[in-house]
């Protein structure tokens, strides 16, 4: 039997008892049902199963679900408030055309959001180097772009 | 691909020789091999496990001499299945001069190729993962043969 | 395109997609979120060799592994039949197509790497990873090709024993007679060899499907990332596994990203329907990306030999074209019709060429099947017209625009009947190419070539001006063709009895919007609440029949089955109320959402005629059944044919030889649109495929057939910072023949945009004295670099 683990997800605490070797990913898509985090590769290059870990995105594929122990977790399901109320970066997202197909948003969203609290205006170069580690196949970035700037505007206002 | 070296050695000719048809050095020498079982004088089946990149395999080898020219040269070719990981081909042209006084050196030129996931992934990577697996070799050979009988005068 | 500040929810209005919610959450459905209970995995072994035998599979280890519920090879698939091919193409001699049997495991013989070979089933996917690792497969590689004129010669290795020389086809289209003759007469002839280089789509999504099996009804279940789930349930249920339709579900719920390679029906859905019913789980397999490098369908691939004729004042003569197309090695869904039927009739593009001839070999190599990816067969058509128009310019010393501007078909000589069969319905190219030029300030070009030349920078300015068939597709017309199906599509309103109204829809969404897009069109035509419109798709027992989405062709297409349902409805609705206001039924007329006396101020609410509907209580029972549903299928009268102006600048560094695309404008004419803001999304996302050919991708196998760029770290996917933002808009000229006037922008950018590209770079190494007529996709720094070096 593998070692308990205890981690905050999206508020709740949660205590398992993932396998050594499964990762962040795995453990939030198949053993919490967390299925927002998608899985769009294997060596760790598409950003699609960015969650934020203590606030800072994290590929959830290149981490240990035991490397997660004792943090905070937040997957896009947990994005929005309480009372459902979007997260201006969604919002911007989708008042921007910011996806098409969605499954490269989850990761898009979070890393924004991170990037947005390291940084509170960037450029549109700022933004699409951040970017680096996120494809997106449908929208040719464009409208991400747009989307994360209008996000950063409402946040810093 | 092609890579080749040299390598200077410490022992005779006719000794090193010998230690290059051994399959006990052989096993040691060999970079991750867990294996090395003789089937004949030229032949070994062996279960060797190689790192390329991100791929890490379990390969089964099989490993032939070819050309035998005693003590001078030989070819060495390798056929390694590494299951899903995909396979790896190589030859190496050995060739063994006499340097006199307990002293030769060892020249190699070989040529690797892989296929399924490793080509698919690692490809880059293979030249550099090959060059590292030849020198591992030689300079394990080299010092199993200074601590064996055959490096002795 | 003014995509915020239209705030109608009707058609026209820039209606912010209901999807988004959802997908914003993580709520979204994909194929990998489903999880039923009891489901096993499945993992495939997949051949590391580009060809060889198969001398024996030893399964005992991997079936004694733990958790393993069963091991399955080629010998246990004997009686599933072959994956099919939807499309048959006939060789100039009138003899059909090789079409070699594509097994579901490979049968004796791997004949590309990737090719699978066994089916491991466990209980969970670690599981069935581990044992699929101690299957043994005894191969005996055989010698493969990868090179289409090496595979091509007579002495070739063979991908299929029977097939001497690998020749799928050999196709031809036009009078060669009549282009032999304009050529003998020309006054200058342009001659270019290109490359349209091989592509792998990379939806972010990777493919993923399972089988379920209730062996008490007897009914299949598959859920895949399908982007028409009523072809595969077709495909498979009549083809491979001898289902029939009533007793297997097709469900694609949402599916993230396909470009063409979701179209078809792969070995893996089959196998997971089969293996479900086998081992009584359900049975599940997600790809791996890796996996879908060497397993989803590939794109492109074409070798091209063109030569242009002109006369003295720079019009075309005519045109010829003999290319190689890659087929890889096995016939996928679409594959024989796209270097053919999407290829040759669209070499006229915009221009009056007189005579054009075009042949078509189609090749088997040791590669992965190669098929539609976005754009299929008119990028292809695209880069060969417009890099030898460019060409053409510089050879004879005309300026780009102006050789084009020359041999475009005018305005009034619509419809216009091209060489290759296809009769254009409407447009009006030099309007889209005036308001491109303008836009992208073409005529101010030289004085950006001096500041980057003074900066160090050689600057470039590439034009495309293209045109695409979509709307596929007049069933009739492409059944003489060859297609196996018709390419309708069926949409059904049901009119619930509070008035809300279901739309089921056989066109699947995978990003495009259509659950916004269509509910414009029913509320615009219903005159009723948006958000009372909800839109069905992606699940063959909801939904009647559909053919999906590809081709530019769901709105177009579906969009008018959905018109057509909807004036069902109001014709009906007319009838109930002509009994209701005792009026007669050419009296009444359908306004603003109300069923009024022509006339009078007598109406009814649609709300009213719907709840008449289902409470007959004062209704034409004798001549009217209750109830308000109907459905329609549309089978479209001709292909739309969008078309646009492309204008391309690029700043080539000639230290590195890196292209950076200093600006982008894309000027398109899609007809009418209905929401301006997706349309505006599909544009941007096909220019960045189409930037992504140009300048980055490009699909590696070496001579051995081993797949060298199968993976993110190999294959160049365009990122956020390698493109720029596109300004984009739009003319319109609206289709002359469905009822909604649309054609369809999906395809667009990945057409229009590869050529502008490469002319843009081409022009940009010759204004910095670097005389090149030609540099193949992809325009990476180390082949512009040599390029630059040899002159
Ligand atoms: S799945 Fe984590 S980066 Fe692709
Ligand atoms: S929206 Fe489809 S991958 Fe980004």
């Amino acid at each position: 039997m593998s070692e308990q683990i205890t981690v905050t997800v999206n508020g709740d605490t949660v205590s398992a008892r993932p396998a050594a070797n499964t990762l962040l990913s795995t453990f939030l898509r198949e053993e919490l049902g967390l299925t927002g985090a998608h899985v769009g590769c294997d060596t760790s290059q598409c950003g699609a199963c960015v969650v934020l870990v203590d606030g800072k995105s994290v590929k959830s594929c290149t981490m240990l679900a035991h490397q997660a122990a004792g943090t905070n977790v937040t997957t896009i399901e947990g994005l929005a408030g309480d009372g459902g109320e979007l997260h201006p970066m969604q919002e911007a997202f989708r008042d921007n055309h910011g996806l098409q197909c969605g499954f490269c948003t989850p990761g898009m969203v979070l890393s924004a959001v991170d990037l947005v609290s390291r940084n509170p205006d960037p450029s549109e170069g700022e933004v699409r180097s951040w970017l680096e580690g996120n494809i997106c196949r449908c929208t040719g970035y464009h409208n991400i772009v747009k989307s994360i700037r209008a996000a950063a505007k409402v946040m810093r206002a | 691909m092609d890579i080749g070296g040299e390598h200077q050695i410490p022992a005779a000719r006719e000794a090193v020789w010998r230690a290059l048809n051994d399959a006990d050095i052989l096993r040691r020498a060999i970079p991750g091999c867990e294996e090395l079982e003789k089937i004949s004088d030229t032949e070994f089946n062996a279960r060797i496990t190689a790192k390329i990149g991100p791929v890490k395999a379990r390969f089964k080898a099989r490993i032939q001499l070819e050309d035998m020219d005693p003590p001078a040269s030989y070819t060495l070719t390798g056929e390694g299945q590494g299951g899903v990981a995909g396979f790896a081909k190589g030859a190496a042209k050995v060739r063994l001069l006499d340097q006199g006084e307990g002293a030769s050196v060892l020249k190699y030129e070989a040529e690797m190729r892989v296929g399924g996931k490793i080509a698919q992934v690692g490809s880059r990577l293979v030249r550099g993962a090959a060059r590292k697996t030849a020198a591992g070799f030689f300079a394990n050979f080299v010092a199993i043969l200074g601590e064996s009988a055959y490096g002795k005068p | 395109m003014n995509a915020n500040t239209t705030t109608t929810s009707g058609i026209g209005g820039s209606v912010r997609r209901r999807e988004d919610s959802r997908f914003l959450q993580g709520r979204g459905r994909y194929t990998d979120d489903i999880n039923i209970a009891g489901q096993a995995y499945a993992v495939f072994v997949r051949s590391p060799h580009a060809h060889a035998r198969i001398n024996g599979i030893d399964t005992a280890a991997a079936t004694a592994a733990e958790g393993v519920v069963a091991v399955f090879t080629a010998e246990h698939t004997k009686d599933i039949g072959g994956v099919p091919t939807g499309w048959q193409v006939h060789s100039k001699d009138g003899e059909p197509m090789a079409e070699p049997k594509h097994p579901v495991l490979a049968e004796g013989m791997a004949r590309h790497v990737g090719d699978p070979v066994a089916m491991v089933i466990a209980a969970t996917r670690r599981q069935a990873r581990d044992a699929a690792e101690l299957v043994a497969v005894d191969y005996d590689p055989q010698p493969a090709v990868v090179d289409m004129k090496a595979a091509l010669a007579a002495d070739s290795t063979k991908v299929h024993a029977d097939l001497p020389g690998n020749l799928c086809y050999d196709w031809e289209l036009g009078d060669k007679a009549a282009v032999d003759e304009a050529f003998a007469g020309a006054a200058h002839v342009t001659k270019l060899d290109l490359v349209n280089n091989r592509l792998i789509p990379n939806a972010v999504e990777p493919r993923c499907a399972i089988g379920d099996f209730d062996s008490v009804s007897g009914e299949h279940t598959l859920y895949t990332t399908s982007q028409n789930p009523h072809v595969i349930r077709l495909l498979m249920g009549a083809f491979v596994l001898s289902i029939p339709e009533h007793k297997l579900r097709v469900v694609a719920p949402d599916v993230g990203g396909g470009f063409g390679s979701k179209i078809f029906h792969y070995a893996e859905e089959a196998l997971v329907t089969w293996a479900a019913a086998q081992v009584k789980k359900p049975v599940k397999w997600t790809a791996e990306r890796s996996e879908s490098f060497m397993s989803d369908a590939h794109g492109r691939d074409h070798v091209t030999h063109a030569e242009l004729a002109l006369d003295a004042d720079g019009k075309f003569l005519a045109l010829r074209c003999s290319t190689l197309a890659n087929m890889g090695a096995y016939l996928s869904t679409f594959a024989p019709c796209i270097p053919t039927y999407l290829h040759g009739t669209l070499l006229a593009g915009q221009y009056v060429t007189p005579a054009i001839y075009c042949e078509v070999k189609a090749v088997f190599t040791n590669t992965v099947p190669v098929d539609a990816y976005r754009g299929a067969g008119r990028p292809e058509a695209t880069f060969i017209l417009e890099r030898i128009v460019d060409q053409a310019a510089a050879e004879t010393g005309v300026d780009p625009a102006e050789l084009r501007r020359r041999n475009l078909i005018k305005p009034e000589q619509f419809p216009y009947q091209t060489p290759v069969a296809l009769q254009y319905d409407t447009g009006n190219y030099e309007a889209t190419l005036d308001q491109a030029l303008k836009a992208a300030d073409y005529a101010g070009f030289e004085s950006r070539r001096k500041q980057s030349a003074a900066a160090g920078k050689l600057r470039g300015v590439g034009l495309s001006c293209y045109i695409e068939a979509c709307g596929i597709a007049p069933s009739n017309v492409v059944g003489s063709l060859g297609a196996r199906a018709g390419l309708y599509e069926a949409a059904t309103i049901r009119v619930n009895p509070t008035g809300s109204v279901v739309v089921l829809t056989g066109s699947h969404a995978h990003g495009q919007g259509h659950e916004t897009t269509f509910a414009q069109v029913v509320s615009d035509m219903l005159g009723i609440d948006y958000d009372a419109v909800e839109i069905v798709h992606g699940d063959t027992a909801k939904v009647p029949f559909g053919m999906g989405t590809y081709g530019s062709r769901s709105i177009a297409v579906g969009g008018a089955a959905i018109a057509k349902a909807v004036d069902k409805i109001i014709a009906k609705g007319k009838k109930i109320a002509a009994h209701l206001l005792e009026a007669g039924e050419g009296d009444i007329v359908f306004e603003n959402g109300a069923f009024k006396v022509a006339g009078t101020d007598r109406e009814k609410s649609f709300g009213d005629i719907a709840l008449t509907a289902y409470v007959p209580h004062q209704y034409p029972l004798e001549s009217l059944e209750p109830g308000l549903e109907e459905t329609a299928f549309y089978d479209p009268a001709n292909f739309t044919y969008p078309a646009g102006t492309y204008v391309c600048e690029v700043e080539v560094d000639p230290d590195t030889g890196r292209v950076t695309v200093a600006s982008f404008h894309a000027s398109d004419d899609f007809g009418n649109l209905i929401n301006p803001m997706i349309v505006e999304g599909q544009v941007h996302g096909g220019l960045a495929q189409g930037i992504g050919q140009a300048l980055l991708e490009n699909c590696v196998y070496d001579a051995d057939g081993q797949l060298l760029s199968g993976s993110y770290m190999d294959y160049c996917m365009p990122r956020a910072d390698d493109l720029p933002s596109f300004q984009v808009d739009t003319t319109v000229t609206a289709c002359t023949h469905n009822p909604l006037g649309v054609k369809g922008c999906g395809e667009a950018g990945a057409i229009g945009a590869p050529p502008a590209l490469i002319n843009a770079v081409v022009n940009a190494l010759n204004g910095g004295g670097h005389p090149i007529a030609h540099l193949d996709m992809p325009a990476t720094p180390q082949k512009v670099w040599a390029a630059m070096q040899s002159n």
